[in-house]
């Protein structure tokens, strides 16, 4: 009987060893699920830029600049996960009560709503929202210009933005050669071409790789 | 004159006592640091978020040191009983706060200068850009900051460094939100709640004047006027929370 009771005895620490082991799985698996909602949730209640505002004691735009970061690491975090940016919206909106005046994040939330969400309509109305508050700002035209093009294929719409933008202030002198192109109705797709390589040439990484994408995949139907 | 200025220049001594010129290398080494770290980060908005950092970081070091620096400086003198060996002196008590305050925002005024010429470099190193519109910002926020000493020195005329802290901290929170107490006092029915609140709101310093951080981060000089209307404004605002002080401090029994 003892002979037994010591077999079963030095079982024990393998039969331990093995429940642990299996807990701390169960536990792992349970932690991942929760992460992962945790993550679908992350950023929905980071509060309004208004109240952010107030609660800035006049340091607004540095605040802005935290929640720009904030916003970039959440756009970088999900394109190598799961490809939604369901808040990226709410939050370039934030940067825009804290900071009117800060033009990127008006056309890099525009771009990621209009390119990778399949929302031009929402990206449009914030960069309108820039365009209120920064009225003589060029960039700002031409992107609007470039995501009638480019995604709502609205030719009239994208002359009429590209136009607005050649007679700003202080712009390149790329954008009077588009408003012309764009007026002469020039090929859909060299146009398209033409737009994605001014986007090469900007220091946003995130949206030079879209650019690089897009620009394979013109490539590719030009070969068809 | 020869008298304040005696009793502002034995300030600064007393406040470069307590080294904060450490804060200075704290803050160039902070600054160097965070814009390695935050411009590869900020998708080519690395100017701007250094600019933003850079000028924020120094107003809040140069207001948080004139608070917690200024809030002990009276008590210092009543606590060691130095303030008898000044007293003895032809000195009035006004004259010697005036000192005072003249000595505490000299410092701190000298310590957030050496923190915005650091931006600037920073800027013109690693951007091959000095935005010396930058400036203007300095001169405003060095007003904001006299308003703040000004005020610490008021009320560490009748009460404890702790509590002198705690009102100018209070001070600075609802001078930030001058605009809204007269929006919400204005929104009741009740008229008299509206004219209290109206009355609150004038005598509030209106520090959002001086917050042109926003502006010169955009590239956009500050225009004259407003310029001279903040410092102006800043200088009036001075003068009259330093004649209360003063008011305070002739009738204070030191025993």
């Amino acid at each position: 009987m003892s002979r037994t009771w010591a077999r079963i005895a030095a079982l024990v620490p393998f039969l331990a060893a093995g429940a642990l082991l299996a807990g701390a799985d169960f536990l792992d698996e349970a932690g991942r699920e929760r992460f992962q909602r945790g993550s679908a949730d992350e950023l929905l209640y980071y509060p309004s830029g208004l109240m952010v505002r107030q609660a800035a004691l006049g340091y607004e735009t540095a605040a802005a600049d935290i929640a720009w970061l904030r916003g970039i690491q959440y756009y970088g975090e999900h394109r190598l996960t799961d490809q939604k940016f369901d808040m990226i919206g709410h939050v370039m909106d934030i940067v825009a009560d804290l900071d009117p005046a800060f033009i990127q994040p008006y056309i890099f939330g525009a771009f990621v709503l209009a390119q990778e969400m399949k929302q031009p309509e929402r990206g449009l109305l914030l960069l309108e929202r820039g365009r209120i508050a920064n009225p003589d700002d060029w960039a700002l035209a031409f992107e609007a210009g470039f995501l009638q093009y480019v995604c709502r294929h609205d030719f009239a719409a994208a002359t009429r933005y590209f136009t607005w933008a050649s007679r700003m202030p202080g712009h390149p002198e790329y954008v009077e050669r588009f408003a012309a192109f764009a007026s002469q109705k020039a090929g859909n797709r060299g146009m398209a071409i033409l737009l994605w390589k001014r986007v090469l040439a900007t220091g946003n990484k995130y949206m030079q790789q879209v650019a690089l994408r897009e620009l394979k995949r013109l490539d590719e139907e030009g070969q068809r | 004159m020869i008298r304040v200025l005696a009793v502002a220049r034995n300030t600064v001594r007393e406040v470069l006592r307590e080294r904060i010129v450490l804060v200075l290398a704290i803050f160039g080494a902070a600054l160097v640091v965070a814009s390695q770290i935050l411009s590869p980060l900020a998708l080519g908005e690395g100017k701007k978020v250094v600019t933003d950092f850079g000028l924020a970081g120094s107003s809040l070091l140069a207001t948080l040191l004139a608070v917690f620096l200024g809030s002990s400086l009276l008590h210092k003198e009543l606590d060691r009983r130095t303030i008898y060996a000044v007293m003895a002196k032809p000195i009035r008590r006004a004259e010697f706060l005036v000192g005072k305050f003249l000595g505490l925002w000299t410092t701190t005024g000298f310590l957030l200068a050496g923190m915005t010429l650091m931006v600037l470099a920073q800027l013109t190193v690693v951007h091959h850009e000095t935005p010396w519109i930058l400036l203007g910002s300095l001169l405003l926020t060095l007003m904001e900051l006299g308003i703040v000493i000004a005020f610490v020195i008021l009320f560490s005329s009748f009460t404890t460094p702790g509590l002198t802290a705690f009102f100018t901290i209070g001070v600075i929170v609802t001078g930030n939100f001058a605009d809204q107490i007269l929006y919400f006092g204005g929104q009741g029915e009740s008229p008299m709640v509206a004219v209290l609140t109206g009355a609150f709101y004038w005598a509030l310093p209106h520090l959002s004047t001086f917050n042109v951080r926003g502006m010169v981060t955009h590239g956009i000089a500050v225009p004259p006027e407003r310029m001279a209307f903040a410092v102006t404004y800043a200088l009036l605002y001075m003068g009259a929370v330093l004649t209360v002080a003063g008011a305070i401090f002739e009738r204070r029994d030191f025993r």
